[in-house]
């Protein structure tokens, strides 16, 4: 009986084999070791371009001044260009566009190109499988330089590999993109490297988008005013937590939720209560003649001092420290907290407050203006994002595919690339209205919409590399809905309160490398901070002074403090 | 070994006196009686050459300055700098002592609770009740952790969990198990434990059916009774396979469960559940250096094989089994 | 039944299956909150949470709804199967030739092939060595080979089922060479109808290791259609957690928690089906069915 199991089984694997061999498309050829510094050992299995050589050198563009839209290729292509682009999809939920998407069929027929979009997973896995395909020399043309703490960085490490090209040809080719897209000289610097740009900084999805919000109906209810400053705050919190403020009977609330996300000491969520001091970042640009760590500062160990007075009087959800950006959304809509930091459009949009609305209705969010600590500036928060950094693989430059990569990224940032894979189908997906800004309303299909579950498939590039953050786009993107007893809930007065709070700008930040052992000082800092946090260990001048050694006796903050104010004065951010 | 007499002319003639021949002549004679068996190691030998071994000759980069361009081959020597890195760090102590803290308090404690496990479900005479835990009990090992991390969240939260509100209940203080240093370890080793038992046992269970049952009749005719026949004949049947798990084990002791213990750990408990896999993750995966992580399983590679050597004499001595 | 108890026996019997009882509520309760979890309606969920009892007509299905019609999830189910069995059919193919060969104790040079195989399983060199094997050398990018074929032969595996067939008596091997088989013919008619449990077991295993196969799918496949269960999964388990942004929730039908815990069920759920028809062979005495000293 056995005997058959096993013939069986070898007649399966030699099955298998055969069908997985021949299932999968076939491999790229690939040298098997790799020549020192030629420049391309391999080709794409299908037709390549067709101005490629093995040895040509980055591609020159020709002299001649493109035309508005679709500048001229450098060559007449008779075959089209393969090129495939990994980015970070917009939603990780959903898949990539399918085979017969419009988008791909556009692409090919009005650009001759045979794109293949492949969505890398997100976090740590996307880095990985970059990092792995750098190691192997295999990056594909066009790609997101990922990383969970640096993209820039990412950029510096893959130039100092010699796996990236400058794009400086490629960017008149792309005037129109150039315009719309990089027309912010010191975000897009950020991407220049020894005088060479060596990728492109792609638009932030909206800037300055997070804020401070609090529970209007549980002030109402107990008669108190909107907190000004952090002991009114704390205030606030201990009724809010003491005092059954939905009026349910039970002691189910805090005053105060969040979730520490992975970055230094209590993370983005609580550095409000830094900014009412004027320190929200772990740098301390509001002072430059004295720059160096916000720890080293006075009013930082002051704001200190407030986060461990929340956590001592248990109006914080002890969690905070555990869970995860998830769990926290799962908390706040289940009505466990009245003061927290939320995204404008975590909080707002339809589908997402539709989760707090449906069990309570009169439940009402407003944001705080930014606290006062000190006596100094305050500020609400810092904010240093940029947009993802992209660049062009070297292999790929070398064989020719930078001018359409740029013929790529030009149309991406025409009229009809924009609306195609920024929102879809007019008519299909979306409507024009009569002030011209996209809407839903009136589709004959409503779950064709573009914000549908079932279409996010066709715009996964949209946060990456179509959106242009231009008043009207950012109407369509972020709509207003009607909640259950009837009031507007309004995204865009969430938006324009939080962008216009005074926030601290941290963007050169992003100039600043990471110290050798980041590993190790960042977990010194963290683990000190949070036990000071959560009162694991007593914070009084003792422990706070030998907190201040250890940061430069157990690993180095010194020196990449020192390091990084040269850095910073080399990059004139900083007066020397 | 006895004489092949199914190949006359072989052996039969005297062989010369010298001793050296005449062990080549019977070392001659065994290769070619297991011809077959050179055979079948062929596929898996290639195998093993190809991807393991030349992975191996590969992670020669934990020696070098990897840059992607110039290959395994062309990347310059560094010697032991990534080493260094890595012995460097403030935490090693604590990371050396943290991994194998996890490691070994989930082997001493979990492998007995896997083997009374299988002897209850062997020794149940109830077949449809036994047959039930023993598919019950191997389920929780296709829960990915993070869904285990919602469970002990549930459970052990001191907001919302299960056990705090107990403990609320009777007027005591809610326990922050998850970010507690005091109750980290027990939390990792007991919810490991809880997920991976039911699922060793099937080894374990395939052994103890493997022996003879007229062990077991003989034993009973004599009178002895369940437990003795459970110390004397199951006990001593599974051995074989509990000694070769745990001398796996052992040389993968510098694995504490990467997965478990990141999706678990956070930042107050650093102290008690850092390990060496995560250190590497924090330093090493993300940045691009591809050598400290290699360098760093390399040395995790040379501690387990100086632990199996050891662990493999004592097996030896104590319990008569050994890997090689 | 319990008159066939002996006195003894009752007290033993009792202990031992109130023992099993403990153990079968300890594992079923969480197990149980599970499965309520993945089938708690959406508003219900944010709530509270999953509740503690749900009568079957307030479920929802909403979860698996959402997971069953994802546009990928019939092609990611087929591609997880065919690397699974094709992977398992692989690694049983060198797995059980490379096992009896060493458990021949007279074959010359075993001991050292043995210490050159469990060479290789103390020093798993990670990432990148393998990477650059098969991904640069191979060239087995985007494709099902870079999965299957590098984890073919895992060291426990195979000395577990070493073991296994040292334990078949010399006798009975010895009394087919002496009727003229040579070692091949053993294996085929006397060590293999012997070693079902064993082979299910191990066969098990491996498929169970493929079919959860997350890391290798991520890395090596870029295809949409060549993705595998495990790596859709995982985006919709992990997914958002990393999206400080998601202007477009797509998790509408259900919470992101029931999503999570529906994701797991349905992974599990091939495993739980094969695994009782495996369990038919595992009778007492089938490893000597028959044979006796």
């Amino acid at each position: 009986m056995s005997k058959k199991i096993v013939l069986h089984l070898v007649l399966i694997a030699l099955t298998f084999a055969l069908l997985t061999a021949c299932a999968a498309p076939t491999p790229e050829p690939v040298k098997p070791t790799v020549p020192p510094a030629s420049s391309s050992s391999s080709v794409a299995s299908s037709a390549p371009a067709s101005s490629s050589s093995s040895v040509a050198p980055t591609a020159v563009p020709p002299t001649v001044a493109p035309t508005a839209t679709t500048p001229k290729p450098t060559n007449t292509p008779e075959k089209a260009v393969d090129l495939e682009i990994w980015l970070i999809p917009t939603s990780s939920q959903a898949p990539a566009p399918a085979d017969n998407w419009i988008g791909y069929k556009t692409i090919k027929d009005k650009l001759n190109i045979n794109l293949k979009y492949v969505a890398l997973p997100t976090g740590a896995d996307g880095e990985t499988k970059l990092n792995a395909a750098a190691a192997a020399n295999a990056l594909p043309d066009f790609f997101e330089t990922v990383s969970t703490t640096s993209e820039r960085n990412k950029l510096i490490d893959l130039n100092k590999q010699g796996l990236v090209a400058p794009v400086d040809s490629l960017l008149p080719m792309m005037p129109t993109r150039v315009k719309t897209h990089y027309n912010d000289p010191s975000s897009f610097t950020l991407a220049n490297i020894d005088g060479k740009q060596m990728g492109f900084v792609e638009k932030p999805n909206l800037p300055r988008r997070e804020g401070l919000v609090i529970r209007k109906d549980w002030l109402d209810k107990l008669g108190l005013k909107m907190p000004t400053t952090v002991d009114e705050l704390i205030a606030v919190a201990k009724a809010f937590t003491t005092q059954d403020p939905d009026g349910n009977g039970k002691n189910d609330t805090y005053g105060i939720g969040g979730f520490f996300d992975g970055s230094w000491g209590g993370g983005q969520r609580f550095a409000f209560i830094w900014g009412a001091y004027g320190v929200p970042d772990l740098w301390n640009w509001g002072d430059p003649a004295n720059f160096g760590l916000s720890v080293r500062t006075p009013e930082f160990r002051q704001a200190l001092e407030k986060f461990r007075a929340i956590n001592d009087a248990k109006i914080i959800d002890p969690d905070w420290a555990t869970i995860n950006r998830d769990e926290f959304r799962i908390r706040w809509p289940q009505g466990r907290y009245g003061i927290m930091w939320e995204d404008f459009s975590a909080l707002s949009s339809p589908a997402n407050y539709a989760k707090f609305d449906v069990n309570f209705p009169t439940g009402e969010w407003v944001p705080v203006p930014a606290l006062k600590g000190g006596s100094g500036k305050n500020y609400l928060a810092a904010y240093g994002s940029v947009g993802i950094f992209t660049a062009v693989s070297k292999k790929s430059m070398d064989a020719g595919k930078g001018p359409a990569i740029a013929k790529l990224l030009e149309w991406m940032a025409s009229p009809e690339g924009y609306y195609l894979l920024g929102f879809g189908v007019e008519g299909v997906n979306y409507k024009l209205d009569k002030d011209g800004v996209v809407t839903t309303e009136g589709l004959s299909d409503p779950k064709l919409a573009w914000t549908d579950a079932s279409q996010q498939a066709n715009t996964q590039m949209r946060n990456q590399l179509i959106y242009i953050n231009d008043p009207k786009e950012v109407q369509a993107r972020y709509p207003s809905s009607a909640s259950k007893n009837g009031r507007t809930i309004s995204q865009m007065a969430f938006y324009q309160f939080f962008s216009t709070q005074p926030w601290l700008d941290s963007i050169p930040g992003q100039l600043i490398l990471k110290p050798s052992n980041q590993a190790d000082l960042q977990r010194y800092y963290n683990e000190n901070f949070q036990a000071f946090a959560l009162g694991t260990k007593p914070l009084n001048d003792q422990t706070w002074a030998d907190f201040l050694k250890g940061l430069d006796a157990n690993v180095n903050a010194a020196k990449w403090e020192a390091d990084t104010k040269k850095l910073l004065q080399d990059a004139g951010v900083l007066k020397k | 070994m006895s004489q092949s007499i199914a190949k006359p002319g072989r052996g039969m003639t005297p062989a010369p006196d010298h001793p050296l021949a005449h062990r080549a002549r019977r070392l001659a004679l065994t290769l070619w009686r297991h011809r077959w068996l050179y055979l079948l190691l062929v596929p898996p030998l290639i195998y093993y050459l190809v991807f393991r071994y030349i992975p191996i000759y590969n992670a020669q980069i934990a020696f070098k300055d990897f840059f992607a361009l110039k290959g395994v081959e062309g990347s310059p020597w560094v010697g032991f700098q990534h080493f260094e890195t890595f012995f460097k760090s403030f935490y090693f102590n604590e990371l050396i002592f943290n991994t194998i803290i996890f490691s070994s308090a989930k082997l001493v404690l979990g492998l007995p609770i896997a083997i009374i496990l299988a002897i209850a479900i062997h020794e149940s005479r109830f077949l449809f009740f036994r047959s039930l835990v023993q598919t019950m009990t191997y389920l929780p090992h296709f829960l990915s952790w993070v869904i285990m991390l919602g469970l002990l969240l549930a459970l052990l939260s001191p907001s919302s969990g299960m056990i705090n509100d107990a403990i609320k209940a009777v007027g005591g203080n809610p326990i922050p198990f998850l970010t507690s240093p005091a109750w980290f370890r027990q939390v990792v080793v007991g919810s490991d434990i809880w997920k991976d038992t039911g699922w060793s046992t099937i080894l374990y269970l395939a052994a103890l059916l493997g022996i003879n049952p007229d062990l077991y009749e003989a034993a009973e005719v004599d009178g002895a009774s369940r437990w003795r026949r459970i110390w004397h004949i199951s006990l001593p049947g599974i051995i074989p396979v509990v000694v070769l798990v745990t001398l796996l084990r052992l040389g993968n002791i510098l694995d504490a469960g990467f997965n478990q213990i990141f999706v678990l750990y956070s930042v107050p408990v650093y102290s008690v559940g850092d390990i060496i896999d995560t250190w590497v993750y924090r330093s090493g995966v993300l940045d691009f250096q591809f050598s400290l992580a290699t360098a760093v399983g390399l040395f995790k590679g040379v501690i387990g094989l100086v632990l199996i050597l050891v662990a493999n004499q004592v097996a030896k001595r104590v319990a008569q089994q050994s890997l090689f | 039944m319990f008159k066939s108890f002996r006195r003894d026996e009752l007290g033993f019997q009792l202990l031992i299956n109130a023992f099993l009882l403990i153990v079968l509520l300890a594992i079923v309760i969480p197990l149980w909150r599970v499965i309520m979890t993945s089938f708690t309606p959406l508003d219900v969920y944010m709530k509270g949470g999953t509740p503690m009892f749900q009568l079957p007509w307030q479920w929802s299905l909403g979860a698996y709804e959402q997971l069953l019609t994802h546009p990928t999830f019939p092609r990611a189910t087929l591609n997880s199967i065919i690397i699974t069995l094709g992977g398992t059919a692989l690694s049983l193919f060198l797995t059980i030739p490379l096992s009896y060969a060493l458990s021949t104790r007279t074959l010359p040079g075993r001991r050292i092939i043995i210490a050159l195989i469990l060479f290789t399983f103390l020093f798993h060199v990670g990432l990148i060595p393998t990477y650059l094997l098969v991904a640069k050398t191979l060239g087995w990018s985007n494709n099902f080979l870079a999965v299957i074929v590098p984890p073919a032969v895992g060291v426990t595996n195979v000395l577990v089922m070493m073991r296994f067939f040292e334990g078949i008596p010399d006798e009975i091997k010895e009394s087919a060479r002496i009727d003229g088989a040579n070692d091949l013919q053993v294996l085929w008619s006397i060590v293999l109808p012997l070693s079902k449990p064993i082979i299910l077991t191990i066969g098990l295993f491996y498929a169970v290791y493929y079919w959860n196969e997350f890391f290798s799918p991520m890395l090596y496949l870029n295809d949409q259609n060549l993705q595998t269960l495990p790596v859709l999964l995982r985006s919709i388990l992990i997914g958002q957690n990393f999206s400080e942004y998601v202007d477009v929730d797509v998790s509408q039908a259900a919470s992101i928690e029931s999503l999570k815990s529906a994701a797991v069920l349905l992974t599990m759920l091939p495993m739980v089906l094969v695994y009782p028809w495996i369990q038919r062979y595992f009778t007492k005495g089938t490893l000597l069915g028959g044979v006796k000293e």
